[in-house]
């Protein structure tokens, strides 16, 4: 029986409590008769019983609806109330206008900067790769510890054998980017593309939109000449045709035929718009590491066991090539590939403007409280008079919604400018499928966060109001005495939080502003001023020989040379801080063997023209700068060479000079020839390559006779503003050769700002949020303190006319508001020691207890906090104790 | 009308019953067909008093401390007895013509 108690407890209220006992005798009567036919009968009796009341539930809610239609309020009336509401919930706002929209501009601070940064994290890490079950795909490359090397690139040989041997991918492709100059009508474009092997498409899971993906046998050394071009060149070039297949397209002066279109999505690596096929040869087991690798692990797979098997696959070349260990290869998510140098920048600043925000709804939340505070005596009278809680409480819900939601609206748009600032300042470091935009995501998170402020902040305040019994609100009120106790702490507790979080990121912000500026004034190791450089790309058939090359490169320098407000002409394989890395191996003459544990640095290896040095304002060390007889005799004589600090002191630790010494390339001489030795004839001081927060490696410059084909970047000094040069520059190249692009044309100044610009837009940014965390701080004391001075009036106006002079109140007013921000600051400092050491990794060597900016942090905190009490303090002394105790 | 209310309002035609009473009444009124469940039959009868089809008689005996506890007899009122003539009337004549309609045709016999 106390089963059907149970089952009533479900049905509707009204019906149980009006019929409960009645309905529990009739199912008894049921129960009795069926329980003489069988167990069977006695349990659809009970089945009968609950689908009885499961129906009952609808009926009666529409019963209900259509009952209150007839009693009660009228439906038009209700209406009117929920008008009434608004209008009542307007005239209220729009009576304190100063104090709404100082809590819209709070709540769209906070919820703009969330915004704007919850869309790069959205669009960094959490949307997905446009690929089918991305979580699947990883990236694959080799490691070299003892090459001071953490990604080699990927060696073709162990590629191959990777791809025979493994059991735990789908597919394993390698791609490398490559760049083409593409045979144009007017001349030749610059197009990025990728060299991919067969598998490529298979591991990322896309189909090509029509043609086909490469085959083995064009995938194989000597292949055919083929191509697969992006969906945007299909359409720019050859109108989205559908007869593209089987066309011809001139790239680096060869021609290809064009085997397929690939959708945008297949747009892998970033930015690139078409693909050739690698054509490797697997029997080539050489020391060449240069590839990224793809591969899609087989479903339930895990990264661990991936690794396992990558291991276990090397180990053939373990017992060949690699017998030393050196290069093993390993697997990663591709994302996290990807978005590592984002990683500990975007949690910062998550976790900057999540204090931002929660800086902003305590100051609503204080803001509220004291309004809430203030009308104490309104809502008491309303109570008394008979106003149902649950209205008023209604009508403060809807003042509070409506302004979250005006508040809301103005971040979304303060957010939606803030992404697009974001963008532009972040131009090229970004990974290219990213987007940074709104999305429907986006939007709900708004309004959700705004809504539950406006619960959280702006409705319990109200609630915590109307605790207080009716008639100790409206007695306490009427007498103007001071806040009540309660309400006061609370009131002081959100500006302790509030400070201590404004101080805290004030902190932060500073340190890294602080290692902004060091890193900016990072010594480069060169002189970037008046520098113009770009990079030519000379096919191969049109400089088949040194010879030919060499002459190239000599007839460009002449004609650059002759461009007016040109200084020097120099030619460099790889110039500094512009992303290019070619690593090989020396050895010194009469270097001790190597120990299999010892490291071997990986040397970053360049080929400079005797001009060079001059016109990049490298500075030397001791010896002297290439001339022009360093390097004629060619690659198969003895030459020269120049080393710079760190190659020096590392290759050859304690001894005073280098100049002179002996290396030959290669970890081994070369076997049944001579070696052919260079010799040392300048050390350059250390020059920052690859971006002024990145180590310096060992490094060396050879002559360019040595290797005149890999002398494509242009570096051109000039008498001024060196970006007027470009386009002269471009004219001389076309005058040496039509068919030749210059690309990647920038200044040295525009190459160091952004190889800074990552930092440049996060300690801004930082520095931004820490101000406004500020600014909302003082804003939110300035605005407590105002209040309880306003609910002190009467009290002050006592003391005034007790002879209290007004020094005297605006000590009293100070000594208790000052107190609370010191408190508050004192503990947010403390806890930025603490929380600058998660920042290390971004302090580039900036102390997190760094005392100028824990000073500053101080000072400009306590500082505004006292102005920001000073102003009510100042207000309370001026009260005139006649107007005061007349008032109420 | 709903089957069963049109079955609790002739239940009540002849005599005052209280809700288990209807039950047992509308059930063999249908011959067995319909067996009325507790929350259904007590939601209608409520659904009834209101629309002033069916009232509740005054009951001479002391209240019960539970509300539910308490017996409630209905009885027909005048505006219940008119809607049940209504009904029957309307049956009546969907019935006469249903029979005309399910006369066996001629072309049936052979």
């Amino acid at each position: 029986m106390n089963g059907y108690r149970l089952l009533l407890r479900l049905a509707p209220r009204r019906l149980r409590e009006r019929h409960g006992g009645e309905m529990e005798a009739m199912f008894r009567d049921r129960l009795a008769e069926a329980r003489e036919r069988g167990r069977i009968a006695e349990a659809a009796i009970w089945l009968h019983a609950a689908r009885d009341i499961a129906i009952s539930l609808p009926t009666e809610l529409l019963h209900c609806w259509r009952r209150r239609g007839r009693v009660g309020i009228p439906r038009e009336r209700r209406a009117l109330m929920i008008g009434s509401d608004l209008r009542y919930a307007w005239r209220s706002l729009n009576h304190q206008r100063f104090a709404s929209l100082l809590v819209i501009g709070m709540l769209a601070l906070g919820i703009g900067s969330t915004v704007a940064v919850f869309s790069l994290v959205n669009g960094l890490f959490l949307r997905p790769f446009p690929f089918p079950d991305p979580e699947r795909l990883v990236y694959v490359n080799e490691t070299a510890p003892k090459w001071n090397l953490e990604m080699t690139g990927v060696n073709y040989h162990d590629y191959a054998q990777w791809r025979r041997d493994q059991k735990v991918f789908e597919a394993i492709a390698l791609y490398d980017r490559r760049a083409f100059n593409l045979a144009t009508d007017g001349g030749a474009d610059r197009m990025n593309g990728a060299a991919v092997t067969m598998d490529f498409l298979r591991v990322l899971g896309v189909q090509p939109i029509i043609g086909r993906m490469f085959t083995q046998e064009e995938d194989a050394p000597k292949g055919p000449l083929v191509t697969l071009i992006g969906e945007a060149v299909w359409h720019e070039r050859f109108g989205g045709r559908a007869d593209v297949l089987g066309k011809e397209l001139k790239l680096n002066s060869r021609t290809f035929t064009i085997v397929g279109v690939l959708p945008k999505a297949a747009e892998f690596p970033g930015g690139v718009r078409l693909w050739v096929p690698m054509q490797g040869d697997p029997a080539v087991n050489a020391q060449n590491y240069s590839y990224d690798g793809l591969a899609r692990l087989k479903p339930g797979v895990t990264l661990e066991q991936a690794n396992a098997d990558l291991m276990r696959t090397q180990q053939v070349v373990f017992d060949t090539r690699d017998k030393e260990r050196l290069v093993t290869p390993f697997a990663r998510d591709l994302r996290e590939q990807f978005t590592r140098e984002f990683g500990t920048v975007a949690s910062t600043l998550g976790a900057a403007v999540t204090l931002l925000l929660i800086v902003a709804c305590a100051n609503v939340a204080a803001l509220m409280l004291a309004r809430a505070l203030a009308r104490r005596r309104e809502i008491g009278i309303r109570l008394a008079i008979g106003a149902g809680r649950a209205r008023l409480l209604r009508q403060l819900l809807v003042e509070n919604i409506l302004l979250s939601i005006a508040g809301g609206a103005a971040g979304l748009a303060i957010g939606q400018w803030a992404i697009s600032l974001l963008v532009s300042s972040l131009p090229d470091r970004a990974p290219s499928w990213t987007t940074f935009a709104l999305d429907a995501r986006m939007v709900v998170f708004t309004i959700a966060t705004s809504i539950a402020t406006a619960i959280l902040f702006g409705w319990a305040p109200a609630l915590h109001a109307m605790n207080n019994d009716v008639r100790g609100a409206i007695a306490t009120t009427t007498a103007g005495s001071t806040a009540p106790v309660r309400g006061r702490r609370t009131l002081w507790a959100l500006v302790v939080a509030e400070f201590a979080l404004a101080s805290l990121m004030f902190v932060c912000g500073g340190l890294l502003v602080r290692a902004y500026d060091r890193v900016r004034n990072t010594d480069p190791g060169f002189d970037p001023s008046n520098v113009l450089t770009y990079t030519v790309a000379v096919p191969a058939v049109k400089t088949p020989d040194d010879a030919s090359a060499a002459a190239f490169r000599k007839r460009l320098v002449e004609r650059m040379r002759a461009i007016a407000g040109v200084k020097e002409v120099g030619m460099i394989s790889c110039a500094p801080v512009s992303n290019c890395h070619w690593g090989t191996f020396y050895t010194a003459e009469n270097a001790p063997p190597r120990g299999a544990n010892d490291p071997n640095p990986i040397i970053l290896n360049r080929v400079a023209s005797a001009e060079y040095f001059s016109a990049m304002g490298i500075r030397l060390k001791e010896g002297r700068f290439f001339n022009g007889s360093d390097g004629i005799g060619g690659r198969d004589k003895d030459s020269t060479i120049i080393v710079n600090e760190s190659f020096a002191r590392t290759t050859w630790p304690g001894e005073a000079s280098a100049i002179g010494k002996r290396v030959y390339p290669g970890t081994n001489p070369p076997p049944n020839q001579p070696i052919r030795w260079l010799t040392v004839v300048g050390v350059t001081k250390d020059l920052r390559h690859y971006g002024l927060e990145q180590p310096v490696r060992p490094g060396v410059y050879l002559p360019e006779p040595l290797n005149p084909r890999v002398t494509n970047t242009v570096v051109l000094k000039t008498a001024g503003d060196p970006a007027v040069i470009g386009a002269a520059a471009r004219a001389a190249l076309r005058e040496v050769d039509p068919e030749i692009p210059a690309y990647d044309m920038r200044t040295m100044e525009e190459r160091l700002a952004l190889s800074r610009s990552l930092r440049a837009a996060y300690s801004w940014m930082l520095g931004v949020f820490a101000v406004m965390a500020l600014l909302l701080a003082v804003g939110g004391s300035y605005g407590v303190t105002s209040y309880l001075v306003s609910q002190r009036t009467r009290e002050l106006g006592i003391r005034v006319a007790l002879g209290a002079r007004s020094a005297d109140i605006s000590r009293t007013v100070l000594k208790g508001s000052l107190a609370v921000v010191s408190i508050g600051v004192v503990v947010g400092v403390i806890g930025a020691v603490g929380a600058g050491r998660f920042l290390s990794s971004l302090l580039f060597g900036v102390p997190p207890y760094d005392a100028l900016i824990l000073g500053l942090a101080m000072v400009a905190l306590l500082s505004t906090g006292f102005l920001a009490n000073w102003l009510p303090a100042r207000r309370a002394a001026r009260v005139d104790p006649m107007i005061s105790l007349r008032a109420d | 009308m709903k089957n069963r209310v049109y079955l609790i309002l002739l239940a009540l035609a002849d005599s005052d019953l209280h809700g288990l009473g209807i039950a047992r009444a509308v059930q063999e009124l249908s011959d067995g067909q319909t067996r009325l469940w507790p929350a259904s039959l007590y939601g209608t009868l409520d659904e009834l008093s209101e629309s002033g089809w069916i009232e509740e008689l005054d009951d001479p005996r002391e209240r019960p401390a539970d509300e539910s506890e308490k017996k409630r007899f209905y009885r027909l009122t005048r505006a219940g007895h008119r809607a049940l003539a209504v009904e029957t009337d309307r049956l009546g004549a969907l019935v006469k013509i249903a029979r005309s309609r399910l006369r066996p045709r001629a072309g049936d016999l052979s």
